[in-house]
């Protein structure tokens, strides 16, 4: 059998190769539309896509740079609870009651607190719900904050410093001798 | 793998389409400050709070995590005597009721026709107006239907009823009042006693649902793990006679499954072979009050009309007369027949032959504590003193009436006509946290706070051995704009005249709990400090309430040896030959009488025995059903001389061949979203047929008669035994057959 002969019995054999590439296409655009969504959602779980647009521009550069407020005057639970809590409106206007310049931005503060309406933040750091993390242990254990949160007070806008995945935790845990356990955060 | 185009592109589709459904999600999550900071408060740490828990009048102690003042989880209290850290499936569904979206937010007015159920909201002053004006107007003819009350709250309820004039009447469907006819007619104590399972060893159960709703089943749960296993060379061992199998029956060693309404006869044929055994250790005075009682039946004639073989009541005997501490315990559906009293006598005389009566292990009461300060306690009525009062009614007595925590709607069945106390009343008020099927007909609504918002106690100084007095307290502060019915009834009854009880005289139910509770801690805690009861006062709010040492067993007086009540034959409504099968409604483990069914913790529930879910349904004897064609899942027509329901049918070994089964609890006409139009109720079939002697209504009386309907029913079971073409949970079942048919093109 020639050469020849192999191709044209080949050729005479009805396989569809059209079919071949409608798959293909299909599968592309369906894999496509996967992978962005799941993208998205991934990130969604930890909102680091989120933007720092919040309701009031509150510039941690100015106050924990610039005024050297230190970290746990306004996020006070931080070093007794697993959240460290974002700062009462009383604490914010504790100061902000006695200033007598005024900002746009320093006005709008102003504005929630005389009707008596909390500013509803943007969060920006969270872990999922099957991640159990305490702040407070961490405290004890003299990690800083600027350790997983970066130096904020040289940032005008918060962004996630760091990207709070496992494997970032885990290096951290490797080195300092955390307790590499499952159950100690997947509880 | 034969993969084709179409199955090829509708897989690709479903695939990308499910990707889709995570991006439905609402990604942005929001940090919302406080305001003003609570110094008690500490963000992500949790505050636990003792109290007392609403969903049974057992009144267990639980502990309550709350975090930032939103009560996320219950657990039992381990200090409190009743319940000693356990707590059962309604305990933990109890936050259900705090969050329930169905709870009704503020006072309402009626808009519509009565029935309509349109409502509009009004302002408390409103609303606590209109109320005092009717009261003012019809003073003397008020009637308030309540469910289960407890210590200051009875009392205050009780003290408003007697100011305005008016009965105040206690109706709760699971009190067995024949148990407690029964042993006021043995002993002469209105108190149900302590059945001391824990120290038995040999527990003869007469149909008594100890591990399912008996007084507080967390109680009966631990005394029945103390029973089997708390004792290092002995195993208990339970023994329950019932029709049909409950989730006792399923636990105990044998199941007897005994002709429905003979348990009396049962434990007669016991009796009368222990009078004869001369190894009993009878004293002469009890075995001579009771040939009477024993004598009276042949022993062959009880073997014929319990079903129970000769042998088996010679076994009974034997093991109950050898046992170390056997007790013989009733309820149930022994107590739901025409003779339940008179069947719980008879139960009750074994344990007098046997003299376990004051012995550990055995029937006991306890000494009555001193103190009266949580007096005035209104006793349940039964149902038949439902058909006196709707007799007053008619005659025009009770023109105001009030419900206060009931729905006599939904758990009387309408052969008693308890709808005719809502058509004659001008005027129906109601204090229920919810629309339910009686609360639908109320002109005014000022509904109470739910548990977890209130203050309560809880005595239950006459029972058990160590007293105690449970406290709860509020653990959240009240979500919508209710009012704790005690602080209605206060600011009401100061408005309404002078002569104001005492009770009734204080600003709010907590200065009159803590009045109360100042006088019960003055006779053991008090000691010389000014404020020795705010001191006191704060230690009793952290442990979740009083307890007092363990008190003695007290042996009753005996007085009453001639049997109370004679020994009849149940009798049953419908012809046995129009109506061959026995019906027995029970109370749902989960949901109760219906009180639990727009918790959809409970609804999810799976019944122990059948895994059904979020139904109702009928229980028949597979060889039954086999013998009509009827199949699992199959719609049936149950019948009686009273209506006819369609409820799915379950095929279930454990029920004799001649009786129908039905959980109680669904079948709610309004009662929130979970709850509304979801199976049936099944007193609806039920005559008004009545225990001789208490009065209890006779639930399981009514005869019955089924035929298939050809339709199939809609059931849903976790274990899926002999399902054919049944809906099932997630319908793999359905996908699967679509893609094998598609495959086929």
């Amino acid at each position: 059998m020639t050469t020849e002969d192999f191709i044209k019995r080949m050729t005479n054999i009805p396989f569809a190769w059209s079919s071949v590439g409608k798959a293909a296409i299909i599968l592309l655009v369906c894999g496509g539309v996967a992978l962005v969504v799941g993208l998205l959602y991934a990130s969604g779980a930890a909102d680091s896509s989120a933007q720092d647009i919040q309701p009031v521009s509150f510039s941690h550069k100015f106050h924990a740079g610039q005024l050297e407020i230190s970290c746990l005057f306004c996020h006070r639970y931080a070093h007794v609870s697993s959240v460290a809590g974002v700062p009462s409106m009383q604490l914010c206007m504790g100061c902000h009651q006695n200033l007598g310049e005024e900002t746009p931005e320093t006005k709008k503060l102003l504005g929630y607190w005389e009707n008596g309406t909390p500013i509803q933040w943007i969060r920006l750091q969270r872990l999922p719900d099957f991640v159990y993390f305490t702040h407070e242990m961490h405290l004890h254990h003299g990690v800083d904050c600027v350790h997983c949160h970066g130096r904020v007070e040289e940032m005008p806008h918060t962004p996630r410093a760091s990207s709070f995945e496992m494997g970032w935790c885990l290096s951290c845990h490797r080195q300092q001798g955390g307790s590499l356990d499952c159950l100690t955060c997947h509880k | 793998m034969d993969l084709r185009r179409r199955t090829f592109l509708k897989l690709a589709g479903a695939t990308t389409a499910g990707s889709l459904i995570p991006g439905c999600k609402e990604n942005v999550h929001q940090l919302v400050p406080y305001l003003l900071p609570d110094d008690q408060i500490v963000p992500g740490v949790a505050d636990w709070y003792a109290s007392v828990c609403g969903e049974c009048p057992a009144g267990c102690g639980i502990l309550v995590r709350v975090m930032e003042g939103r009560a996320k989880k219950i657990e039992g209290n381990p200090s409190h005597p009743i319940n000693r850290g356990k707590l059962c499936a309604r305990g933990h569904a109890s936050l259900q009721r705090l969050y329930n979206p169905d709870r009704i937010r503020g006072p309402l007015r009626r808009a519509g026709k009565r029935g309509e159920g349109r409502f509009e909201p009004i302002s408390w002053d409103e609303g606590i107006a209109s109320w005092r004006e009717r009261l003012q107007t019809h003073r003397g003819h008020a009637l308030m239907l309540s469910g289960p009350l407890s210590g200051t709250t009875a009392q205050v309820v009780k003290a408003f009823m007697d100011h305005i004039g008016g009965p105040l009447v206690i109706h709760d469907p699971l009190v067995d009042h024949a148990l407690i006819s029964a042993v006021d007619a043995r002993f002469g104590r209105q108190v149900v006693p302590d059945f001391d399972l824990a120290e038995s060893d040999y527990v003869l159960s007469f149909g008594a649902p100890l591990l399912e709703h008996w007084r507080s089943p967390v109680a009966m749960g631990i005394a029945y793990g103390q029973m089997r296993q708390g004792r290092p060379a002995v195993r208990g061992r339970l023994i329950q006679v019932e029709p049909r199998m409950s989730l006792s029956a399923a636990n105990a060693d044998r199941w007897i499954p005994i002709h429905p309404g003979t348990e009396g006869l049962l434990a007669i044929g016991i009796g009368q072979l222990l009078l004869t055994r001369q190894d009993t250790s009878t004293d002469v005075g009890n075995s001579d009050a009771y040939p009477d009682l024993f004598k009276a039946f042949d022993l062959n004639e009880i073997v014929r009309r319990t079903e129970v073989g000769y042998d088996d009541i010679e076994r009974l005997a034997v093991e109950f007369s050898s046992a170390q501490a056997p007790v013989a315990i009733a309820g149930g559906p022994a107590s739901a027949h025409t003779n339940g009293t008179a069947a719980l006598t008879a139960v009750n005389a074994l344990n007098m032959i046997r003299d376990r009566v004051g012995k550990p292990g055995g029937v006991r009461f306890f000494e009555s504590m001193n103190p009266s300060i949580f007096d005035q306690k209104e006793a349940p009525i039964s149902e038949r003193g439902f058909l006196e009062l709707i007799n007053e009614a008619d005659a025009g007595r009770f023109p105001l009436v009030h419900l206060h925590h009931c729905n006599p709607l939904h758990t009387i069945p309408p052969s008693i006509p308890v709808r005719r106390l809502f058509e004659r009343a001008e005027f129906i008020v109601s204090f229920n946290s919810f629309m339910d099927e009686s609360t639908d007909l109320a002109d005014l609504i000022l509904p109470d706070h739910v548990s977890l918002e209130a203050w309560s106690d809880h005595e239950h100084l006459d029972e058990g051995r160590v007293p105690a007095v449970g406290l709860a307290q509020p653990v959240v502060r009240p979500l919508y704009d209710t009012r704790a019915v005690g602080d209605v009834m206060m600011e009401v009854g100061r408005s309404i005249d002078e002569g104001v009880p005492e009770i009734l005289s204080h600003e709010t139910i907590r200065d009159a709990i803590r009045s109360n509770w100042e006088a019960l801690l003055s006779q053991r805690n008090r000691t010389n400090e000014p404020d020795w009861f705010e001191t006191a006062w704060i230690e009793r709010l952290k442990e979740g309430g009083w307890w007092g040492p363990a008190r003695g067993v007290q042996s009753p007086g005996q007085d009453r040896r001639s049997p109370g009540y004679e020994y009849e034959s149940a009798l049953f409504d419908g012809d046995a030959a129009e109506f061959p099968f026995y019906f027995y409604p029970y109370p749902s483990l989960a949901l109760g009488y219906g009180e639990g069914a727009n918790l959809p913790w409970l609804q999810e529930m799976p019944d122990p025995l059948t895994t059904v879910v979020w139904a109702t349904w009928a229980e028949i004897n597979p060889k039954t059903a086999m013998s009509r064609g009827i199949r699992q899942g199959d719609l049936i027509r149950v019948t009686s001389p009273h209506g006819f329901l369609d409820i799915p049918a379950v095929h279930f070994p454990g029920i004799r061949p001649d009786l129908i089964a039905v959980p109680i609890g669904q079948g709610h006409r309004t009662y929130g979203r979970y709850a509304a139009n979801r199976g049936v109720n099944p007193l609806a079939l039920l005559g008004a047929l009545f225990d001789r002697d208490s009065g209890r209504l006779a639930t399981a009386a009514t005869r019955v008669r089924i035929e298939a309907t050809g339709r199939t029913g809609s059931l849903t079971m976790i274990e899926q035994r002999e399902m054919h073409a049944m809906r099932d949970l997630i319908g793999i079942d359905r996908i699967n057959t679509w893609i094998r048919g598609s495959g086929k093109e």
